[in-house]
């Protein structure tokens, strides 16, 4: 199999776009071909376009979002598909380039991730990714992605003794580190004190699906990043020889069920866990050769439980983890320097994507002052549906 | 009144809500299933209350839940009362009306959608 790296990345600023869908996929895109110094026009490498959206047809009335791209960025004729898997859209576009490169199909692939969730009242957006769910026994009911997680958070909390406070400390500490990165959607730092204290909590942190509230998810975001993968082979032909590779050693997805409430463990993220496994067992590493991670938390419950599942944490001690430091920059293992969903924000498509732009920028020593020091091997999770579609990728300059 | 079902696997016999296209056992590749009414007490597993709805809900917040039934099916349904609901209560199943969906086009249809609402046993 041919070895497949990334010589390029490109980020808008998450938050609210003052730009169309499609121009916000382009910025991100021509940001990624700048940085690797790949050209338009007749001197174009890249034979082939993934775009990761959730959306682009039912929300941004976008169809075919990636012929669009291709043609505004006078990269034709390169292929040109749009991937849809839920908010793991990004990753899984990266998991087709990486196979499309390495099988011998392509040899320079551009993977855009995006997302316009802001062009719609916060109704419409709830109700269009709740769509995800089970359409007859979930989604009909009036559930949605939150109720889910206030539902998970509680069987955890039953299980593990994850309390309040933990998702609080995760978010303040993700907070912290968004506050460094100057493409997140929040850059502001929150006081544990301010969002738990039980004189003013409903005031300051309110209640969206009991237990958890305002500062236990992820805000509405637009963004988009991209990513451009070459093959090792041709890294020099192509006149990315000056560019660090940033070789993707391993990536996998795997899925669980539909129904939430029909798994076996109801508190397991078995697609987490095993994507993870095939990830690791792709790169022939485990989870002590992490130096940094990405996490998916689009709630925080998530980011501790993924902790587990990836192994950073014996099972149902994550939450001690937390408590300790030891995800924080500087700690045993950094999660989220990027400021995670939850600070960085979540543009469902661009989310995978944005997640392995924070590990390149983590690994090439180019994140600044939230540069986790001597970082080689990153892992990023992005999690699709409530946990039945996972893709876990393994990043690595060794 | 709606009725809820359970879905028997004819080959081995496993029950499924909702209905599958193939039987759920890893071991069986069953694609027939018999209607079992899917009623009567269960088990809270967990639950949440709302205040973020979607698109068509009105009102200021809705609880959920997922129960086990007595059979051992687990379903995921609206919860019809709002004091004292803890995990591991037992509840007894209803139906009901759980989405209206207006369409607008010429004359307003609504459209009802019915499933679980649990209520106390």
């Amino acid at each position: 199999m041919r070895q497949v790296g990334i010589v390029g990345v490109g980020h808008t600023k998450f938050g609210k776009s003052t730009v169309p869908f499609l121009d916000m996929l382009c910025e991100a895109g021509l940001q990624a071909m700048d940085d690797a110094g790949a050209k338009t026009g007749r001197k174009n490498v890249i034979d082939q376009v993934f775009v990761g959206s959730m959306g682009s047809g039912m929300v941004s009335r976008i169809s075919g979002a990636a012929s669009a791209v291709v043609d505004a960025l006078n990269i034709r004729p390169a292929g040109a598909e749009t991937v849809e898997n839920g908010p793991a859209s990004g990753a899984s576009a990266v998991k087709l380039g990486v196979m499309a490169i390495a099988s011998g199909m392509n040899d320079c692939v551009l993977v855009i991730g995006g997302e316009g969730m802001r062009a719609v009242s916060g109704w419409e957006g709830t109700d269009f990714v709740a769509t995800m769910l089970h359409p007859v026994a979930e989604y009909k009911y009036g559930c949605t992605l939150p109720s889910f997680a206030g539902l998970y958070t509680r069987l955890c909390m039953d299980k593990f003794g994850v309390e309040s406070k933990d998702l609080a400390i995760v978010a303040v500490k993700n907070h912290e580190n968004a506050c460094h990165n100057p493409v997140s959607h929040i850059q502001r730092k929150v006081v544990l004190e301010r969002i738990t204290n039980p004189a003013y909590i409903n005031a300051t942190n309110p209640l969206v699906a009991d237990p958890l509230r305002q500062f236990d998810m992820c805000p509405v975001s637009d963004g988009a990043a991209a990513v451009l993968l070459v093959a090792k082979d041709k890294q020099e032909e192509f006149g990315f020889g000056d560019k660090k590779f940033v070789r993707i050693a391993g990536i996998a997805s795997a899925t669980d069920t539909h129904v939430v409430a029909n798994r076996e463990v109801p508190t397991d993220l078995l697609a987490v866990r095993l994507s993870a496994q095939k990830a690791y067992k792709m790169a022939g590493m485990g989870p002590d050769d992490i130096d940094v991670a990405e996490l998916h938390d689009a709630f925080q419950i998530l980011e501790i439980e993924e902790a587990e599942e990836v192994g950073f944490f014996p099972r149902g001690e994550g939450h001690l983890a937390v408590r300790r430091g030891e995800t924080k920059i500087g700690g045993k293992i950094p999660i989220n320097t990027s400021g995670g969903l939850k600070a960085k924000g979540h543009p469902l498509g661009a989310t995978g994507v944005s997640q392995i732009v924070e590990l390149v920028k983590q690994l090439r020593g180019e994140a600044t002052d939230r540069q986790v020091e001597g970082a080689k091997t990153g892992l990023a999770v992005n999690f699709g549906g409530f946990g039945n579609n996972v893709v876990s990728t393994i990043l690595t300059t060794k | 009144m709606e009725q809820m079902y359970a879905y028997k696997c004819k080959k081995c016999g496993k029950l499924h809500h909702p209905r599958y296209i193939v039987c759920q056992n890893p071991d069986c590749d069953g694609r027939e299933f018999e209607e079992i009414p899917l009623e009567g007490k269960c088990k809270l597993l967990t639950w949440t209350r709302v205040y973020n709805l979607p698109e068509g809900y009105m009102q200021p917040w809705l609880n959920f839940g997922i129960v086990e039934f007595e059979n051992g099916v687990r379903a995921t349904g609206q919860i019809g009362f709002d004091d004292g609901i803890e995990s591991g209560m037992e509840l007894v199943s209803t139906v009901g009306v759980v989405r209206t969906r207006r369409i607008l086009y010429k004359e307003t249809i609504d459209s009802q959608e019915y499933g679980f609402i649990f209520q106390k046993a």
